[in-house]
């Protein structure tokens, strides 16, 4: 008697669970129409997004950015075209992983609309068919204020981007350093051995595959031997390793006098940070070209603190925006994005979070141009045309992880 | 002798107290710091940016933090019966089969974490239940699950049915007999059970953010972000209010399960 009631209540659990799965799991049915968004003008896109909502998945460890979207970017959208902006703050890799399991599970109408993404990611979710595209050049924004030939915008780590993806913001790896405990600055990577002898223990750079230690390992390889034998460089182990060897002989070199003798490494670029800020490292890097004065007017680094790059230059890249192959909101994804290509936007990106703008200065109007001018970077920054005149490209995507596995084999504990 | 034991004893609450409020301490001054570098004892630049940013987000936070909590309440309330249910059949019965079901339990302990994710992720949006709040508490209870059953089972094990046996030889009927006699006795381990299973859940990151898709927003999942940035000031005053909220949780689950249990008028495993 006892079972069969265990029995029947299970069984009603059981009923009522899958009836509530079955509700959640109506999706609701794509209320676009017929009209596929790659066939429709601009015009046509903005009124099918209106009322909607776009999500917009990305890393969310930056807090100005998070305020800025969440605070200026959404309420401008809203206002302007009626489109509802979700930040999802989420790293690339997890983005990718539920792309993938959507894909692979059928979903069609995705719950990722807009993504923040570049590199190998691109590379990789680009080759996988994940993404949606080619849209760009429907994005009046795109064709007017952007140098589309520029290799900035059409070449991500040396892959096509072939109007997969739009820019967001640029990027330049600089060093950062404290001038009143080191008034020396490093100008070449033999200078920089010099540095690292006379701080000896305060100086490192995080463990590859983090990006930042990631660049910083090419930019000692640029520096020793070259960047233009890369741009074009087979994709093959042994190939890599031979061009590179100078470089891995100094890394190695370098690692006696680094921060615990070179056995180990900072797990990431913020790890680095707190350790230059707690005192604890002499020298930092970054990609955030400007960021320094940020953390100077927070308080976070000192009055003196300086960022700086080599006599050769350092490398550069552009982050980008793309659309995921089964978002739910084409449409509103590519109305956004536009947006974010608009020299207000881009001007205000500038302003308040000092990122490198993606639009050509020179597509400007006066009025446009004045937006820009008046930014102030602040201390501590390099004046902008100084480092964009020293910006080297990018490495082909695909060296990038041979890189990262050489310096695991050859150069940590060596 | 017994003067010697208290000072052993005072000692190791000194222990306690410097390993847990020391933390705790750091962890408040922090979320006024900007920079505190080596070597100065106190910090060198004060700044209310985080505090600042948190509460102006106040609304948003207030309602992350509701749903949070009722995600992860309902969770712990499913995975103690269950939990209880299990453990009742695994300790009290005989039947085929048992060995593979006590097995069953423990999978998702040895099961990585990540891969269970990916896994349960496809299936999932097949059966339509990415993206809600229903396959977030779904994927919760599977790994808050083992930590209830094998709670549960230690309770029941020790608490036994002999009481029970006494209550149905006294006129109880079984349902009596369990409401009434087993399951006060129970409490403790219940508020155990309830307290792991909600922890488990409210701390799930990776989990809740590939079911719920970025959709289902829990605090874990915007706190997280944060702590992963190295924003120091930022990840303590989250945690601080993590901390604080978690307690607060606790303390009025306990405070009902106390006044339920003396309701009752009995005794652990007496």
């Amino acid at each position: 008697m006892k079972k069969r009631i265990v029995a029947c209540f299970m069984t009603i659990v059981m009923i009522f669970g899958l009836a509530a799965c079955g509700n959640n799991g109506q999706k609701e049915e794509d209320t676009k129409g017929g009209k596929k968004e790659s066939d429709m003008t601009f015009d046509e896109l903005k009124e099918a997004a209106k009322g909607s909502t776009v999500t917009f998945y990305g890393w969310g460890g930056d807090e100005l950015l998070n305020e800025w979207l969440d605070d200026v970017f959404a309420p401008a959208m809203k206002e302007e075209y009626d489109i509802t902006m979700e930040r999802v703050p989420m790293d690339i890799d997890q983005v990718l992983s539920q792309l993938s399991g959507e894909l692979q599970a059928g979903e069609k109408d995705g719950s990722i609309d807009m993504i923040w993404i570049n590199g190998e990611n691109f590379q990789s979710a680009k080759e996988n068919n994940m993404l949606y595209g080619p849209f760009v050049e429907k994005l009046p924004n795109f064709e007017e204020y952007i140098d589309t030939e520029s290799e900035d915008v059409t070449l991500d780590f040396a892959y096509p981007i072939e109007g997969y993806e739009a820019p967001y913001g640029k990027a330049q790896m600089v060093m950062i350093a404290d001038t009143a405990v080191t008034p020396d600055l490093p100008k070449n990577t033999d200078e920089l051995k010099e540095f690292a002898e006379n701080n000896k223990g305060k100086v490192t750079y995080p463990a590859l595959p983090d990006f930042t230690g990631s660049v910083f390992v090419r930019n000692v390889i640029y520096d020793i031997c070259g960047y233009e034998q890369f741009l074009d460089m087979e994709a093959d182990k042994e190939t890599v390793k031979e061009a590179i060897e100078p470089a891995l002989e100094y890394l190695r070199q370098l690692n006696p006098y680094l921060w615990n003798e070179g056995k180990t490494f900072p797990d990431s670029s913020t790890t680095m940070d707190n350790m230059f800020a707690d005192g604890e490292l002499v020298l930092n890097m970054t990609y955030d070209a400007f960021g320094t004065s940020i953390k100077i007017e927070d308080g976070t680094y000192t009055e003196t603190t300086q960022s700086f790059q080599f006599d050769k230059g350092t490398i550069g890249n552009t982050n980008f925006m793309a659309i995921a192959a089964n978002s739910g909101n084409k449409a509103g994804a590519m109305v956004a994005i536009n947006e974010m290509m608009s020299p207000k936007i881009q001007a205000d990106r500038y302003d308040t979070m000092k990122v490198l703008p993606v639009v050509d200065y020179d597509k400007l109007s006066d009025e446009q141009k004045e937006a820009f001018d008046k930014v102030d970077l602040g201390k501590g920054n390099i004046p902008q045309d100084e480092l964009l005149s020293k910006r080297l490209p990018e490495m082909p995507a695909k060296l990038v992880p041979i890189i990262e596995e050489i310096w695991l084999e050859e150069v940590v504990g060596k | 002798m017994r003067k010697k034991r208290v000072t052993v004893t005072n000692m190791v609450l000194a222990c306690f107290v410097f390993t847990i409020i020391l933390p705790v301490v750091v962890l408040l001054l922090w979320t006024v710091t900007e920079r505190w570098a080596w070597p100065d004892l106190f910090p060198q630049v004060f700044s209310m940016r985080a505090l600042a940013g948190i509460f102006q987000k106040g609304g948003t936070l207030t309602r992350i933090f509701l749903s949070s909590i009722m995600i992860s309440s309902v969770v712990a309330v499913l995975s103690v019966v269950i939990g209880t249910l299990t453990a009742r059949a695994l300790v009290l019965y005989e039947f085929r089969g048992k060995g593979l079901i006590h097995f069953l339990t423990v999978l998702p302990f040895m099961v990585p974490a990540t891969a269970f994710a990916m896994g349960i992720q496809i299936a999932f949006i097949k059966m339509g239940l990415n993206n809600t709040v229903m396959g977030v508490v779904v994927s919760h209870l599977i790994c808050s699950l083992p930590y209830a059953v094998r709670l549960m089972m230690d309770g029941t094990a020790a608490v036994g049915d002999r009481l029970e046996e006494q209550a149905r030889v006294l006129g109880a009927s079984a349902v009596q007999a369990f409401v009434r006699v087993t399951l006060p006795v129970l409490v403790p381990v219940l508020l155990s059970a309830f307290s792991m299973s909600y922890i488990v859940s409210f701390s799930q990151y990776f989990l809740t953010l590939l079911i719920g898709g970025g959709q289902v927003r829990t605090f874990t999942v915007v706190m997280v972000p944060y702590l992963l940035s190295g924003e120091r000031n930022i990840a303590c005053a989250y945690s601080v209010i993590f901390l604080g909220v978690t307690l607060a949780v606790f303390g009025i689950f306990e405070k009902i399960a106390d006044r339920w249990s003396r309701n009752m008028d009995t005794e652990f495993y007496a």
